[in-house]
């Protein structure tokens, strides 16, 4: 079967982005053949309904969100794709690590919404309007974000044993103390 | 008396008519590993339902920020464990484009015919334990019959049943061995019969097709939306297919369809995953036919260090697009892997396909999305 799609090419594809996100787009390269569009994250949902309903470039399937930490700077990655045209769109937002917020897409798109759990559930990034933040993967009441690499290590360290602080046996009221006595 | 007496009478037993909660899982059978599903149930029918996961989170991620890339390589297949060559093949592909790396054609020959067989045998799984979560329990045992004649060829080939460890970056670990290109091809023979032979037992049953058909639709939109892949969307007539778009390996060397559903119901998911087992074989006898001479695979340092820069490949295995998204800093462990698992997307979608249905019907609807927990929970 051959390809009913017709071939974007990155350099189309990266003019087109510029014409239709103007101003919201911070930077627009080409790397690996992705089209990587950055942008603030108050700019987010304008940039991402944009390349949704643009009938060129329109990315419906949201591929995943990923967190990234720089330990400078915190980045969310949206992998973005279409079904008409073969160039993937990487949509890059730059988080302050401190307070790493950013505006939630599970509007735009719905399978959005367990990535974005997923996110905060690993650094700790903060959707804002997303309609129910929780963990997802680790358990409830984890008390740290585990891939910030900043992140408790979450194991103590096993001392060595001292014999002396163990607790002695036990032994019923009135019962002799077996290991005294001998 | 109270407006739930009035139903039945004064002085007879109180009708309970309050929303029940049940969980189903984390060790239900039909739900294919550990998720566990919260249902809230009016009698029989389903009002709502959350997947809770996480029951077999390893942390794969993070203990690849503490591993070399070849330490990472050992354990990467043990997350979709029913396709782990998969696995390895996109972790593999990732560090490979990021060092920039040509792989032997012959590696890349080899790669095509063990994933194909893979796919076949992942595929077996997901027709056996459909059909037994709706209550047949013959095609699950022919499914397993089968999946052994498989399992003897990967044996041969990697040493392994399902946990191979044989692909490497540049290629793959050792070349075939002589005897199984006679071995794939016998099985190549008997195996396309054998297909026929399920589909008689199952595809024009009745009690199957009441069962399946019009149940748990998934519209292309929708399938698109929620970030379905695979033979899933496919089933929805999404057409895409990885091996086709990017062409990745050596597949646009070779000649197969991508089957297409219409509907997106569960027998257009069974129905798509009985056709692409017969383009497997395609896949594999014409791959066989093309198998070149040369190395399987490149001379390389013991430590890799992939130069400084970010990367997303993805291969498609049989549950849809699997995509490793790795950031080096040049150093030799990888700053940051992201695995990105097709399930994931396909159970968040569990709660829009099974509300308002029957429990029994819910089982259907997980069973023909061919859940595997070990990728989601990573």
């Amino acid at each position: 079967m051959t390809a009913e799609i017709t071939k974007l090419t990155s350099q189309d594809a990266l003019e087109h982005a510029r014409e239709i996100l103007g101003k919201f787009a911070r930077d627009l390269t080409i790397s690996d053949w992705h089209l990587v569009v950055e942008c603030r994250p108050d700019d987010l949902p304008e940039v991402a309904l944009r390349l949704r309903d643009d009938e060129k470039l329109s990315c419906k399937y949201l591929c995943c969100i990923i967190g990234v930490d720089f330990i400078d700077w915190m980045e969310a990655l949206y992998l973005l794709r279409s079904q008409e045209h073969s160039v993937p769109v990487r949509v890059r937002v730059r988080l302050d690590r401190e307070k790493p917020e950013v505006p939630s897409v599970t509007y735009i798109w719905s399978g959005a919404n367990w990535h974005e759990r997923e996110a905060y559930d690993f650094f700790g990034i903060k959707f804002l309007g997303h309609p129910d933040l929780k963990r997802i993967l680790t358990r409830e009441d984890y008390d740290t974000h585990p891939m910030k690499k900043d992140a408790w290590p979450h194991r103590v360290r096993r001392t060595e044993w001292r014999w002396e602080e163990l607790e002695r046996p036990r032994r019923l009221p009135g019962e002799p103390d077996r290991r005294e006595r001998s | 008396m109270s407006a739930t007496e009035e139903l039945t009478g004064p002085g007879q037993p109180v009708l309970r008519l309050e929303e029940m909660i049940l969980n189903m899982g984390p060790q239900h059978p039909s739900t294919h590993g550990v998720l566990r599903l919260v249902l809230h149930l009016d009698g029989e029918q389903v009002i709502s339902v959350e997947p809770m996961l996480g029951y077999l989170h390893r942390g794969f991620e993070k203990i690849a920020e503490n591993r070399t890339y070849l330490q990472y390589l050992a354990m990467i297949s043990r997350l979709d464990y029913l396709s782990g060559f998969f696995m390895e093949w996109s972790y593999v592909r990732s560090v490979e484009a990021l060092m920039g790396l040509r792989v032997p054609k012959r590696a890349e020959y080899i790669r095509v015919i063990i994933g194909e067989l893979n796919r076949i045998i992942s595929h077996h799984i997901a027709y056996g334990d459909f059909l037994m979560n709706l209550g047949a329990s013959t095609p699950f045992v022919w499914a397993f019959r089968d999946r052994e004649d498989v399992y003897d060829l990967l044996e041969m080939v990697t040493g392994q049943r399902m946990m191979y460890n044989y692909m490497r970056v540049g290629g793959v670990r050792w070349d075939l061995p002589d005897e199984f290109e006679a071995s794939c091809r016998k099985f190549l023979k008997e195996f396309p019969p054998r297909i026929d032979e399920y589909e008689k037992l199952v595809t024009e049953n009745e009690i199957f097709l009441s069962r399946t058909l019009g149940m748990g639709i998934i519209k292309p939109y929708e399938a698109l939306d929620y970030g379905i892949s695979g033979p899933n969307a496919r089933a929805s007539g999404v057409d895409w297919d990885l091996r086709r778009e990017v062409g990745y390996s050596v597949y646009p060397e070779f000649d197969f369809e991508v089957p297409l559903g219409q509907h997106g119901d569960c027998f257009d998911r069974y129905k798509c995953r009985i056709e692409e087992m017969r383009e497997s074989t395609k896949i594999i006898e014409q791959a066989l036919d093309s198998l070149c001479g040369g190395p399987v695979n490149l001379k390389l340092p013991p430590m890799l260090r992939p130069p400084a820069g970010e990367i997303y490949r993805a291969v498609e295995t049989p549950r849809g697009e699997y995509g490793v998204y790795l950031v080096s800093n040049g150093g030799l462990r990888p700053w940051r892997l992201k695995l990105r698992d097709p399930t994931f997307s396909a159970i968040s979608m569990i709660p829009k396909l099974t509300a308002g249905n029957k429990i029994a019907d819910l089982v259907a609807i997980a069973g023909s999305l061919d859940l595997i927990m070990g990728g989601v929970d990573r």
